[in-house]
């Protein structure tokens, strides 16, 4: 490699060119990390107003399904995906028996649910003792000019966006979507008009469930697998609820996770993770003073005029 | 005189009859006399248990009485702990040095509660962010101090101590009078019994009153002239003065912190104390504060694993069966409802 004060102009070139690519880079890990640990508590959040409090746990359970499965010589995508569906259904079970009846008491649902996030964690130390050997990061690395990229993380921001672009569609084009959105803006008139509520919510709870487990399941290859490993994820992930608000699932999720990253990544970068997160924290006091139902109610402002411009014109 | 007893005795907590005041005195004369009979050890496990009603009864006064939750009274709690340690511990030597520090970390943690309830407060938030916010804060208060470990985390002659903790925290003394064992003991059962009568004399006042009318109906409140932000946040740092001072007494009894006391785990544990008894009495909460600390005394001390378990999954139960709490379902709605209905939210 020679010197920088040496270099061809071609290659100073690249070497902008890379340093862009590892801010974007950078940008776009936190970003997907923040979406990803987040996307099953908004999910919940928007249809029920219910926040979620074993959803570290639920992620933590999907690292092990996942985990476990890739020891067991299951290829690492149908690991995954077996996560998805195996804590979906858990979540469906646990929707049956305690979180149905919480609707309307919010604050008993969240403290009901961190009871179980109590029972989850300390019992799943106790079954498969503190630690588990976690799996390697699938895919190599790609390097441009003196930075490298792994190719994981680059497939997980993917993964992301393709999720998000998923929910809109089931949101927008699908049955239940229609159901689920008509569900979230008046229960009772759903009902009156035949939509079963009662299913809409089950599948919802079991959709953000499966979503926390595919994200576990994603995310455990890049950390330890521990039976407490959920905290990791949950502050970051309640931030991102709290700065997104629950009036619109996607613009919600993608909104606060851009935002947040464009906070977490320089002062991550600058003053080490933890000072990263604590950033997180007061950004969120902050935006919250300023959008006391965050992001999404905001952004819904404008979007709901925007689409009566478009009408009347 | 007969004002007092009206705040006092007042509707909002269970007991107003006589034979309530009787058993309440029969029961401090009995704590009064209980060191007697037992060794110094057993007191000071019994002064644990009673150390930690303050934190319990301030979760009560916001959960059950204000209608706001919060997750994170342990960071209170472990915020005039550890500047408690920093304070007294730089002043070993200095017979009132103990005081000064209590104070200073009573100060703290009303310091810090203001700056934070400000902004959770009169952002005027959905019900369900504060508890999310307030968790968010103790996780991190707990990362922190568990990244305090090495020489550079040093507060004149204190280590701050990392995951270790800070260890060789003065006790509380009062010139010459230094509190452990028995005397600590009557110190504890003192200031328990302080908070206690205080909460229940701010729950019959006006302002009290005032914070019920908040959890009822926040709106109509407001219309009454009532700023419902600034009796939240006044609330607010109540409770986190009360955590403060459960943690003062915490650091004077074991002399020691450790970065798990406001992890997620201890932070759940005031909430299933308050969920047990009944949020909305202070009775209920200081009797069940105080039984359900035996209880997991009494289970981890057996070599029982599953002590968390079992306290999680006795907290799912009266979540499910009994969400008024179990005390309180006895005690208020049994007599008043019978037996079928008791049981079911209303």
């Amino acid at each position: 490699m020679p010197s920088p004060n040496h270099q061809e102009p071609a290659a100073r070139y690249m070497d902008n060119v890379a340093i862009a690519l590892s801010v974007l880079y950078q940008f776009g890990t936190n970003g997907a990390f923040l979406l990803l640990s987040a996307l099953g508590l908004i999910v919940i959040l928007g249809m029920m107003n219910i926040i979620n409090l074993a959803h570290g746990e639920l992620m933590m359970m999907g690292a092990y399904v996942a985990t476990t499965a890739v020891q067991r010589g299951v290829p690492f995508p149908l690991a995954v995906l077996v996560a998805f569906i195996a804590i979906a259904i858990f979540g469906a079970i646990f929707e049956r028996l305690v979180v149905r009846r919480f609707y309307g008491r919010e604050l008993g649902a969240l403290v009901v649910t961190w009871g179980i996030s109590l029972i989850l964690s300390q019992g799943s130390l106790l079954v498969f003792g503190p630690f588990m050997p976690s799996i390697q990061i699938p895919g190599g690395s790609i390097s441009v000019g003196l930075y490298s990229f792994s190719e994981y993380w680059l497939a997980l921001i993917t993964v992301a966006i393709v999720v998000v672009f998923g929910l809109w569609w089931l949101y927008n084009h699908t049955t239940f979507g229609l159901q689920a959105r008509a569900t979230m803006q008046n229960a009772a008139m759903a009902r009156a008009l035949g939509v079963n509520t009662d299913r809409v919510y089950m599948l919802t709870f079991s959709l953000g469930a499966g979503l926390a487990g595919f994200s576990g399941a994603l995310l455990a290859p890049t950390t330890s697998i521990m039976p407490f490993m959920g905290q990791q994820f949950v502050a970051p992930a309640f931030i991102t609820v709290v700065v997104g608000g629950a009036t619109n699932v996607i613009t919600g999720a993608l909104g606060s996770s851009i935002l947040l990253s464009l906070v977490r990544t320089p002062i991550g970068f600058l003053f080490g993770s933890f000072l990263g997160l604590v950033a997180l924290l007061l950004a969120a006091l902050i935006i919250i003073r300023l959008m006391p139902d965050g992001i999404s109610a905001w952004l819904q402002r404008y979007l709901d005029r925007w689409s009566r411009i478009r009408i009347s014109a | 005189m007969s004002r007092l007893w009206k705040l006092l005795s007042g509707p909002e907590d269970i007991g107003q009859s006589a034979w309530f005041w009787v058993g309440f005195a029969a029961l401090i004369i009995f704590f009064l006399y209980y060191p007697a009979v037992i060794t110094e050890f057993e007191a000071s496990s019994i002064s644990y248990y009673l150390l930690n009603i303050p934190l319990a009864l301030g979760l009560c006064l916001l959960w059950g009485y204000a209608g706001v939750l919060s997750f994170g009274q342990v960071a209170y709690f472990g915020i005039a702990g550890y500047v408690y340690g920093v304070v007294a511990g730089n002043m070993i030597g200095n017979p009132w040095g103990p005081l000064v520090g209590s104070i200073a970390g009573l100060t703290a943690s009303a310091i810090i509660a203001a700056i934070f309830g400000y902004f959770v407060f009169y952002a005027r938030v959905q019900m369900w962010i504060a508890p999310i916010l307030t968790l968010v804060f103790t996780l991190l208060l707990e990362t922190f101090l568990g990244q305090t470990a090495g020489y550079q985390w040093r507060i004149g002659s204190v280590q701050l101590g990392g995951y270790n903790g800070m260890t060789g925290i003065p006790s509380f003394q009062l010139g010459k009078l230094v509190f452990f064992g028995y005397s600590f003991y009557y110190y504890v059962l003192i200031v328990v019994l302080i908070c206690f009568l205080a909460c229940r004399m701010l729950v019959s006042s006006r302002h009290g009153h005032v914070l019920l009318a908040i959890r009822e109906d926040p709106v109509r409140t407001e219309l009454f002239g009532y700023d419902i932000r600034a009796r939240q946040l006044v609330i607010f740092v109540i409770a986190a003065v009360l955590a403060g001072i459960s943690g003062l007494l915490y650091v004077q009894w074991g002399n020691y912190i450790t970065p798990t006391q406001v992890g997620l785990l201890q932070a759940a544990l005031p909430v299933i104390w308050v969920a047990v008894g009944g949020r909305d009495s202070l009775i209920a909460v200081a009797i069940t504060t105080y039984l359900l600390n035996w209880l997991t005394y009494a289970l981890s001390s057996a070599g029982n694993q599953y002590a968390l378990v079992i306290i999680g999954a006795l907290l799912v139960c009266v979540m499910l069966f009994f969400p008024k709490g179990i005390i309180v379902t006895l005690a208020r709605e049994l007599p008043r409802r019978g037996w079928r209905s008791a049981f079911t939210e209303r």
